[in-house]
């Protein structure tokens, strides 16, 4: 018997949002089909991915992500060069330095750093709090007000923050807002319920609905995304039609496999080397599981996740 | 050692004695002085507040107690050492416990109409109501020197030839007594006696002179966590005679089922469980209910029982810990062998105290006896059970099968982990409506006409957030959207709603609700809802099949199935499908009383019920969190549900 293809098309479809401005703009979601599942339908947009900056700096000490950022010193330097990472979008500005129970830097210090970067990179800008609730509360409008015309993506906007955080973005300077919530589908879906009642369109906000490196519990985060994108896709849901982002640098790296020097566990080999499978392992699961762009921070990994976009597209 | 007094607003007061560092609630519990603390001590609850009148306490402010109350005195008793001397107020709200025994005015139909609906449905599903127990008319010879017989065995061949009973058995109670009453009424008797089922074996509880009245009393009682209620009726025509209720004295001991049992297993701990709940509620209750209708408490002759495994286990001072423990295994589902005087119930000694069958660790006789009336078991129609209480209970099913599930409300539905939650007693708010426009409520408050609200019980949060959320002040996750003169925020940011100011109130400061207030009871509805999600879905069954949705429980009778239906704690069916069945435990207790058939049915209701632990169904998790919004995150489950 000949195989019969019977395409799984839904008639739904996940959200087209944009971010950025001009030729170097870019579309995440507007897919109706599981991801890559391009023998179903073709993938609308590609999965996009950024490359994460922090206002502290280069503070790794990973020799492949220091030798790419050799000569640049100011935050907007850093950010020229990231926008210039081969596989690149966009560009990702982690704010860390405004933790209270870090560098605790002050908001208009941090301001600054912002101006900065938006001013140095053409590509599309994400900016990610400091993941502290209370100083992000206050932080984030600031960013949005301060970000006016970019079209930027502001993270996050949490349950405990979205009014404030999404009113500023979403309502008042016409950004796009990432909202928050920790690896679980009810979870997510009440915090867009809440938000849209807000007055935040549906086709403004992005997900991130929080991940976890591969191997610790990573379980959970598959299990999510797949259920999110089958509840957006076959049930038409459309408080979960929105476009998912992964911040995946920060898991990757901050696992034992990614920070255990090799002096401490000779039989581990190398740390690059076992960081970057950390991301890339990371990246390419969460894609498959429903990821719409994901966030890396060497420039091994963007290069290796774009590779493997592209061959799947 | 220091001296300390509690004083009461009743103007009494109780004096003792503490080493220096006890803790307050320690001292206080020690001499009997309740303090109400849901939380078991813990300073989660901040329920435990005492004013300091004299001398001073070592106590932290903490987060229950605003700096306004801290200088005005107020303490959490659970975090205050004793220091020195000192005399504190234990404020109405504990007091309002000891008094809370309440003997029901039987004039009105209303307290019976209940008990004498589940006479009638029992009967009318073909149980016969006749009991074991009986009258007996015997007359003997009367002794001679030529008959020589002692009184005894007069008296046992005598009943024997009457009866045709191949043994019959006389207690030492009886032996004892016979000698006066036989000679006294020329050896002419009536006695109160039990009739095995082959009506081969006699016991005879008593006897009286020839001409006495005689009224066979049955006792039946419902042990809840919270409340403790009871009935005297005569065993023979069913008429209740006298009817109680009154908190569980074992509630200074903890809220919860769980608290209890830890509480219970310190040394002397099971005694002091035991004597809580008998010598201090149960005993009582039974003097009380007897001298209001001038019975005599040695003429009750049997006793049923209905509570959940744990008031079971600690009614009878068995250990406790194996039910809380993995695997979970209570010491009994049912026994036959316990009798008023093995655990000094002030009744007929020799009566037989029989317990409502449990099903599980989780599920006891209280859901047993109460299936027994819901008569769940006697149609073709699924019909869903729910006894909503510190314990959410469900059962589903009808004649031909039955599933049952426990889930964990926690105390909200009784006023606990809620800033101003109450038991339904007098002051508390029962029913609400708040204005779309002024966002001014208007509430009834249960007690006297002007009694001023001190509080709100579980019917009135239930109308409370619904209608918060249906007038858009608060939003789906129970956060204030709307601002105005009733809704305030702490410096924190957290919202309130404020039902009614210190002036309109009945106590010395607002009557209000707060997010985490809200937070608390969606948990609780959360969990109801889910529990009932993941029963129908393991049955594959959807909440469209339901006919009828029973709810009992002490939530009380002013609930609003609308407003429940609209917070999400009941699915979206049809109004007109639930029934309010009250205390469902106590009014299967009085029939397992009256019927033998009807007990025989409760146990085969036990064992015919099918137990489905909820922690074992991988998606229960997830359902809860779904359920946890108001109504759902799935909007398309509560259609009828919308904001205006």
């Amino acid at each position: 018997m000949p195989f019969n293809q019977k395409p799984q098309k839904f008639n739904a479809s996940i959200n087209t949002v944009e971010i950025g401005c001009g030729d170097k703009a870019i579309k995440l979601g507007g897919e109706c089909t599981f991801p890559f599942y391009t023998f179903d339908a073709p993938m609308e947009n590609a999965p996009k991915i950024g490359v994460e900056v922090s206002d502290l700096g280069i503070a790794s000490n990973i020799p492949g992500i220091q030798k790419f950022y050799e000569g640049a010193s100011t935050i907007g330097e850093i950010a020229k060069k990231a926008e210039t990472m081969e596989g690149a979008d966009f560009v990702c500005l982690r704010l860390e330095g405004g933790d209270p129970n870090g560098v605790n830097k002050s908001i208009d210090e941090l301001i600054e750093v912002v101006k900065e970067v938006a001013e140095a990179v053409t590509c599309p800008l994400v900016v990610e709090g400091c993941k502290n609730v209370e100083k992000d509360t206050e932080l984030l409008p600031k960013v949005a007000e301060v970000l006016q015309g970019k079209n930027a993506l502001v993270m996050s906007a949490r349950e405990e923050n979205y009014k404030a955080v999404g009113a500023a973005a979403g309502l008042a300077y016409n950004q796009k807002v990432g909202a928050e919530s920790a690896v679980d589908i009810n979870l997510a879906k009440q915090l867009n319920v809440v938000m849209t009642q807000l007055g935040v369109k549906a086709q403004d906000i992005v997900m991130n609905v929080g991940s976890a490196a591969v191997g610790y519990g990573f379980e959970y985060v598959v299990s999510t995304m797949d259920r999110i994108k089958g509840a957006a896709l076959s049930q038409n849901d459309n408080m979960l039609q929105m476009p998912i982002i992964t911040a995946v640098a920060d898991e990757a790296w901050s696992v034992k496999e990614a920070m255990a020097t090799e002096e401490d566990m000779p039989e581990w080999g190398p740390l690059e080397e076992r960081g970057i499978s950390m991301e890339v392992q990371t990246a390419a699961a969460v894609l498959a599981s429903g990821s719409d762009a994901v966030i890396l921070k060497h420039p091994q990994s963007v290069a290796t996740i774009s590779k493997m976009i592209k061959e799947l597209m | 050692m220091f001296k300390v007094t509690f004083k009461f607003e009743s103007g009494e007061d109780v004096t003792t004695f503490a080493q220096e560092n006890e803790n307050l609630l320690e001292v206080a519990r020690k001499v009997n002085v309740a303090i109400d603390a849901p939380c078991g001590g813990n300073a989660s609850c901040g329920k435990c507040k005492v004013k300091i009148l004299e001398g001073n306490i070592d106590s932290p402010k903490t987060r229950h107690i605003s700096d306004e109350e801290y200088n005005g005195g107020w303490r959490l008793a659970c975090v205050s050492k004793v220091t020195g001397d000192v005399a504190v107020q234990v404020p109405d709200i504990a007091s309002a416990y000891r008094s809370r025994m309440k003997v029901a005015d039987l004039s009105s139909k209303e307290e019976i109409k209940i008990f004498e609906n589940a006479k009638n449905d029992i009967e009318a599903a073909g149980i016969a109501l006749t009991n074991s127990m009986g009258i007996l008319d015997i007359e003997m010879n009367v002794p001679t020197l030529d008959d020589t017989m002692p009184d005894n065995e007069r008296f046992i061949r005598a009943i024997k030839k009457k009866t045709g009973a191949a043994r019959v058995r006389l207690p030492f109670q009886v032996l004892n007594k016979i000698a006066r009453i036989f000679r006294e009424s020329a050896f002419q008797v009536r006695c109160v006696i039990r009739t095995s089922a082959n009506k081969d074996d006699i016991f005879v509880y008593d006897v009286y002179p020839k001409d006495a009245e005689v009224v066979i009393g049955g006792l039946a009682v419902d042990i809840g966590t919270t409340t403790v209620s009871a009935l005297l009726i005569n065993m023979e025509t069913g008429k209740i005679i006298g009817k109680a209720s009154a908190g569980n004295g074992q509630i200074r001991y903890g809220a919860d089922v769980i608290n209890r049992i830890i509480e219970s297993m310190k040394p002397e701990g099971s005694k002091k469980l035991q004597d809580a709940v008998i010598k201090e509620t149960i005993n009582p209750m039974i003097e009380q209910m007897c001298r209001a209708s001038g019975f005599n408490p040695d003429h009750i002759y049997r006793m049923c029982v209905a509570g959940n495994t744990t008031m079971n286990h600690l009614l009878t001072g068995m250990e406790g810990d194996p039910i809380r423990m993995e695997p979970y295994i209570p010491t009994f589902y049912k026994t036959n062998s316990l009798f008023a005087s093995d655990i000094g119930i002030r009744i007929n000694r020799d009566a037989h105290i029989i317990i409502a069958p449990n099903i599980g660790s989780y599920v006891g006789g209280d859901i047993t006896a109460g299936v027994l009336v819901s008569m769940l078991w006697n149609r073709p129609e699924f019909s869903l059970f729910i006894d909503l209480g510190t314990n959410g209970e469900l059962v589903f099913g009808n004649s031909d099968f039955m599933m049952s599930c426990a889930c964990s409300a926690g105390p909200a539905f009784e006023g606990g982990d809620i800033s101003c939650g109450m038991r339904a007693t007098d002051g508390a708010i029962e029913a609400c409506t708040i204005d779309k426009e002024t966002m001014e409520p208007s509430y009834r408050v249960i007690g006297e006409e002007g009694q001023k609200p001190i509080g709100l019980c579980g019917s009135g949060i239930i109308d409370v957030i619904a209608e918060l959320f249906r007038t858009g002040i608060i939003n789906p996750k129970g956060k204030f959207i709307r601002e105005g003169k009733r809704i305030r925020h702490d410096r924190y940011g957290m919202g309130s709603y404020v039902l009614a100011f210190e002036e309109e109130a009945g106590s010395v400061k607002d009557v209000e609700i707060n997010e985490v207030d809200i937070d608390n009871f969606i948990r609780a509805k959360g969990a109801i809802f889910s529990a009932i999600r993941t029963m129908l879905a393991s049955l594959d069954f959807d909440v469209e099949m339901i006919d009828d949705v029973y709810v009992a429980g002490g939530i009380g009778s002013g609930i609003n199935m609308r407003n429940a239906v609209r917070i999400g704690m009941f699915p979206d069916i049809p109004l007109e499908k639930f029934h309010y069945i009250g205390n469902s435990s106590l009014s299967g207790a009085y029939t397992m009383l009256l019927s033998r058939e009807a007990e025989r049915k409760c146990y085969d209701l036990a064992s015919n019920m099918t137990y489905l632990e909820l922690s074992a169904v991988p998606t229960y998790m997830d359902e809860f969190v779904a359920c946890c919004f108001i109504p759902h995150t799935d909007t398309s489950l509560f259609p009828s549900c919308t904001q205006e």
